[in-house]
């Protein structure tokens, strides 16, 4: 050790602690840790959450004070549900939410969807998709009115978890909705999981969340990204050609998109000559294109959406493979949220989805043109799903009288919700609850002077596999 | 012209201390309080970022060595505290070693190829190494999930108690916490820690008196990392997921918003620092209207702290408006 | 030319233009750091102000041209306000402390968009002339024309500023600036001013960049983050503060970039990460820089 001949700094004596005294202080604090938590967990559950509006306590299992019911139905189920024991499985219990009486007053329906950030735009459409329902119907579900609690889901999982836990713990939603990235999906799965809030995810459209990560609470009103991908398999290998490049976005749902499509084409004979997946996101996909053209396909399947979707249609274009290689992919890559930006280079594009703004059917007709006069803009696939997801929840809803608080009831009417969507026959697959998705063939075409897309055939009604 | 020293190295005014002490008291009974869970998961949460914000403080206020890259190592403790909580065992002191362990290794391997730069080099050498992490992360789905993150991971448990009930589990991270502060305070009361602020404030003088100034800021950059990584074990026990995007750089970003805002070379000022941008996150943005333009709320906040701020000799700002203000509030309530 | 070499010839291709992209995105943050000496965290949100004011310029007045000449000077303008309302007063501070303003000032600007022009992806169109392929002589096959017009245009600013730095006395003074801040003041130079004209001239040129990147790319929110990462690891590896350092740092970057994705696709961030790694590693300074103190 060099000795210290700088007066500017400090000798060893001042306020070093000697090496008894941290050895204490370690001890002390390791015992208190131990202990309070041991002391923590030995006592019984947690009191019941205090009323929504101030952090006051409440003394356990006391029914909290309701408003006169109006249903004597309703009275009978307004008993707290039993304080649940510690959960069996070691993954994070939250307070019961359960001990309050959900069956009067205003419904309060928590939402989370990305107001910021680069998915934006979708959060806006499937927001203004819901609210489009809720007030055709006059804002009532199950005879209570629609209390909408939404936050910001940004596009970071971490913070988004912890809005997901605040509208459960702090604001005691009754029901849930939204989620459009997958990630965040499958990170707030467990949480409204185990806090037995049905959820009705309007977009997220990654296979395991009704597949191995599927909860009886949860429920899909869009797609998986299989159900989505997998009919155009069959349908190239048969109709278009044999030789394909696929290429998609790297990350879980453009792989799984690309997986589905290649498992139906080689089926059905078509072979895959080479698969390109460039990063997410990415700005230049020029770089890729000589490889794509080297390979000689004579179509290309792609994944990509948002900007992504933008940059690489139009790259496409501008290096003209669109002239000799057909465009095809998953129906994300020429959405209406992309087409505006994406132009005339779009136009020759195939592709499938669960709907198009064009398809031909009284409820899309009538959604369409409420949508337009409501907020001036064109509908995408995502307004769609908001509002089917309202509708949804007042069908169900509908179905109980109101009341929350028997999830099993609620969990079974929302099972058997059918009704007919803008897209075509809505029915959920009660084995996963994910939403059995009519599939649609759809071109790019010029409609009234821009490029819109137009149904061009039905490749069937299908369900996810589940497995 | 003497140096100017840090505040650390003289004793610690009674006001500061008194004010420390009471903070961690009313830490400790939070709990009983009975408190909305809510507040309590918040609680937790702003423990959990304080204890990496203090860490990054090691760094960045002692040793000033202004790292863009600590998320990395935040990160890679909580991959592999989740890993070790999903395949292995979810014991906590498991769990804790798994990420200690890791974060270390990282850091001590990182620290080995940056510490030897200077300046904007180093923060950005710091950047790409945290890059490559989260590309590492994003891409080897066999072992993070990939883009998907890892989900699912159990509540740790201590000695076979589960610790799922957020009151237990707020009570283990403020243990870590304190533990963290401790061994924080102690490193930078130590000779080590003051040569550490000897070469913030003068390496090429450190050396000429005959320091290896290389290996002190190897070890300091080691030691910050396995706090961050340790942190991130309660990280991954909290939120029962771990998203590459715990790693990213602007991850890292905010961790230096933290640091900065609460002042830099305080130890405690980061932890407030961490305390206000987490609420201001949470809270913020649930309020109608506002909650909308929250990144410009944070900016401007942030812009005015800056401002506001009274600059250090250290090129870092220390007691800024927050903990200033706080300290003279003390003050004037002990009388002095 | 041969069919076998065409691929190669179209990547060195996109790998000219993707450099010249960079070039133009970088040069503004060289410049500001080489004499004022911190790094403009805004940078980033420059870029994409610029890129959203000339898709409304541009749809506005229906000229592309016009939007590329007038919003890097309306950007500029704003700058200077900003430099001398927000920075001037933080000089005599260490620069930490600077690089944190432009930190904060950067979550505004990009919120300031986006209240503006809402979440939607958009894209500009470029003009009429610009559009289409061009046949390039032995090619065979076309190549966008907007990209080449990315190229030519970073290679002229690129001989605009190395005649700029190296024959006007403006470019001796910024040279000087560089070298000895406390000199050129000392004789007689107001170094404030010149501070202020370099940070705005900076700025308008991210900006300017941010128009001439607007057909190459989509304009989407996220993109000054994404921007500034590369126009900082572009500068970092080139040398900060050189605009020689610039030039090639961008050509480095952009090549390893379009050649890493050509590749390894899906390993492209890796690759530039360690990139950026290696060099630092065995040359601190960057390529062209000078080792600060």
């Amino acid at each position: 050790m060099p000795v210290n001949v700088d007066p500017a700094l400090p000798s060893r004596s001042v306020a070093s602690l000697s090496r008894r005294g941290f050895l204490r202080a370690l001890a002390a604090t390791g015992a208190w840790a131990v202990g309070g938590s041991l002391l923590a967990a030995c006592q019984p559950a947690a009191p019941p959450p205090a009323a929504p509006a101030a952090p006051t306590t409440a003394a356990a299992a006391q029914p909290t004070s309701a408003p006169a019911t109006s249903a004597p139905a309703a009275q009978a189920t307004a008993a707290p549900a039993p304080q649940p024991t510690r959960a069996p499985t070691t993954v994070a219990t939250v307070a019961p939410a359960a001990a309050k009486p959900a069956s009067t007053g205003p419904l309060k329906l928590g939402v989370l969807l990305p107001f910021s950030q680069v998915y934006a735009q979708l959060g806006a459409d499937i927001l203004d998709g819901m609210n489009l329902y809720f007030e055709g119907i006059g804002n009532k579900a199950g005879g209570r009115d629609v209390q909408i609690v939404k936050e910001d889901e940004g596009v970071d999982p971490a913070p988004a978890v912890q809005k997901v836990r605040k509208l459960i713990e702090q604001d005691q939603v009754e029901l849930f909705t939204g989620i459009v990235s997958t990630p965040i999906a499958y990170g707030a799965r467990d949480l409204l999981h185990n806090a037995k809030v049905i959820s009705v995810i309007s977009n997220a459209g990654g296979n395991d969340l009704t597949r191995g990560r599927k909860s009886p609470y949860i429920f899909r009103v869009s797609f998986s990204a299989w159900q989505v991908a997998y009919p155009l398999g069959e349908w190239e290998a048969k109709n278009l050609t044999k030789k394909v490049v696929i290429t998609a976005a790297d990350y879980g749902f453009g792989r799984e998109s690309a997986a589905a499509f290649k498992q139906s084409y080689e089926q059905n004979g078509g072979t895959v000559l080479k698969e390109i997946y460039p990063k997410f996101p990415n700005n230049d996909y020029a770089p890729n294109l000589p490889e794509i053209q080297a390979a000689n396909p004579e179509a290309t399947y792609n994944f990509y959406s948002g900007s992504d979707a933008v940059n690489f249609v139009k790259q496409y274009n501008d290096f003209g493979l669109k002239k000799t290689i057909k465009l095809t992919g998953s129906g994300f890559l020429l959405e209406e949220d992309v087409l505006p930006a994406q132009g005339e280079a779009a136009l020759g594009g195939i592709s499938s989805l669960h709907w198009a703004k064009t398809l031909d059917n009284p409820e899309n007709t009538q959604f369409v043109a409420s949508w337009r006069a409501k907020y001036k803009r064109e509908p995408s696939v995502f307004a769609m799903q908001g509002f089917d997801a309202a509708r949804v929840i007042v069908e169900a809803l509908n179905k109980v009288s109101g009341n929350t608080a028997d999830k099993d009831a609620l969990v079974k009417a929302m099972e058997g919700v059918k009704f007919s969507s803008p897209r075509g026959a809505f029915e959920f697959d009660p084995a996963t609850h994910n939403v059995i998705n009519p599939i649609y063939l759809r071109e790019v075409r010029l409609v009234d002077g821009k490029p819109g897309n137009v149904v061009t055939a039905t490749l069937g009604t299908i369900k996810d596999p589940g497995a | 012209m003497t140096a100017v020293l840090a505040p650390t190295a003289r004793r610690p005014g009674g006001a500061r201390r008194w004010l420390v002490g009471a903070g961690w008291l009313a830490l400790a009974l939070l709990p009983f309080l009975g408190l909305p869970p809510f507040v309590i998961s918040s609680a937790t949460q702003v423990l959990i970022y304080a204890m990496v914000a203090m860490s990054l403080d090691l760094l960045l206020g002692y040793t000033g060595l202004t790292s863009l890259g600590h998320a990395g190592f935040f990160g890679a403790g909580a991959y592999a505290a989740g890993l070790c909580a999903l395949r292995f065992s979810a014991e906590l002191p498991l769990t804790m070693l798994a990420a200690l362990a890791v974060a270390l290794a990282c850091g001590l391997l990182v620290g080995a190829l940056t510490v030897r730069a200077q300046g904007m080099q180093f923060l950005m050498l710091t950047l790409a190494f945290s890059q490559m992490l989260f590309a590492i992360a994003f891409k080897w789905t066999w072992l993070t999930g990939g883009a998907n993150g890892l989900a699912g991971i159990p509540r740790p448990s201590l000695l076979g108690l589960s610790l799922a009930d957020a009151r237990a589990y707020y009570l283990a991270t403020l243990a870590a916490c304190a533990l963290t502060a401790l061994v924080l305070r102690t490193v930078v009361r130590s000779p080590f820690g003051q040569a550490l602020v000897g070469i913030r404030e003068n390496e090429a003088r450190m050396q000429a008196l005959g320091y290896p100034t290389w290996r002190y800021k190897w070890a300091a950059f080691g030691l910050a990392a396995a706090l961050a990584g340790l942190a991130g074990a309660f990280l991954a026990g909290f939120n029962g997921f771990v998203a590459p995007s715990d790693l990213d750089w602007t991850t890292s970003g905010l961790l230096l918003i933290m640091a900065v805002l609460g002042g830099a070379g305080t130890l405690v000022g980061p932890a407030l620092g961490a305390a206000i941008v987490l609420l201001l996150q949470t809270w913020l943005g649930s309020l109608p209207g506002l909650g909308e333009r929250w990144p410009m709320v944070m900016g401007l906040v942030f812009m005015a702290f800056v401002i506001a701020g009274r600059g250090g000799a250290g090129g870092v700002p220390r007691r800024p408006v927050a903990w200033g203000a706080v300290l003279g509030l003390a003050r004037r309530l002990s009388g002095r | 030319m041969p069919p076998e070499l065409v691929p190669l010839a179209l990547q060195l291709l996109n790998a000219l233009a993707f450099s010249m992209l960079l070039f133009q995105l970088a040069a503004g943050l060289s410049l500001i750091f080489g004499l004022l000496r911190f790094v403009n965290l805004a940078h980033g949100a420059f870029y994409m102000l610029g890129g959203y004011l000339g898709l409304a310029l541009a749809q506005a007045s229906g000229s592309f041209w016009l939007a590329l000449a007038g919003v890097p000077v309306g950007v500029g303008l704003a700058g200077l306000g900003l430099e001398v309302v927000l920075l001037r007063p933080l000089y005599r501070r260490p620069h930490l402390e600077q690089v944190l303003l432009t930190f904060g000032l950067a979550f505004v600007l990009g919120d300031v968009v986006r209240l503006l022009w809402g979440g939607e992806v958009r894209s500009v169109a470029p003009p009429p002339e610009l559009a289409g392929a061009a046949f390039l002589p032995g090619l065979g096959v076309g190549y966008p024309r907007y990209r080449l017009f990315v190229i030519a245009s970073g290679l002229v600013l690129a001989g605009l500023f190395w005649l700029l730095q190296a024959r006007t006395r403006l470019g001796a003074i910024v040279r000087a600036g560089v070298q000895d801040p406390e000199m050129v003041a000392a004789l007689g130079i107001d170094v404030g001013r010149l501070f202020t004209a370099v940070f705005a001239f900076g700025v308008g040129l991210a900006a300017y960049s941010g128009v001439i990147a607007a057909p190459y790319q989509s304009l989407q929110l996220g993109m000054d983050f994404e921007a500034l990462l590369l126009a900082l690891i572009v500068v970092v590896i080139g040398g900060l503060g050189t605009l020689r350092g610039a030039f090639f740092g961008a050509l480095l970057v952009g090549t390893a970039d379009t050649f890493g994705k050509a590749a390894f696709p899906d390993y492209s961030l890796l690759v530039i990460s360690a990139l950026m790694a290696a060099v630092l590693i065995s040359r601190p300074a960057g390529l062209f820089g000078r080792s600060l103190g």
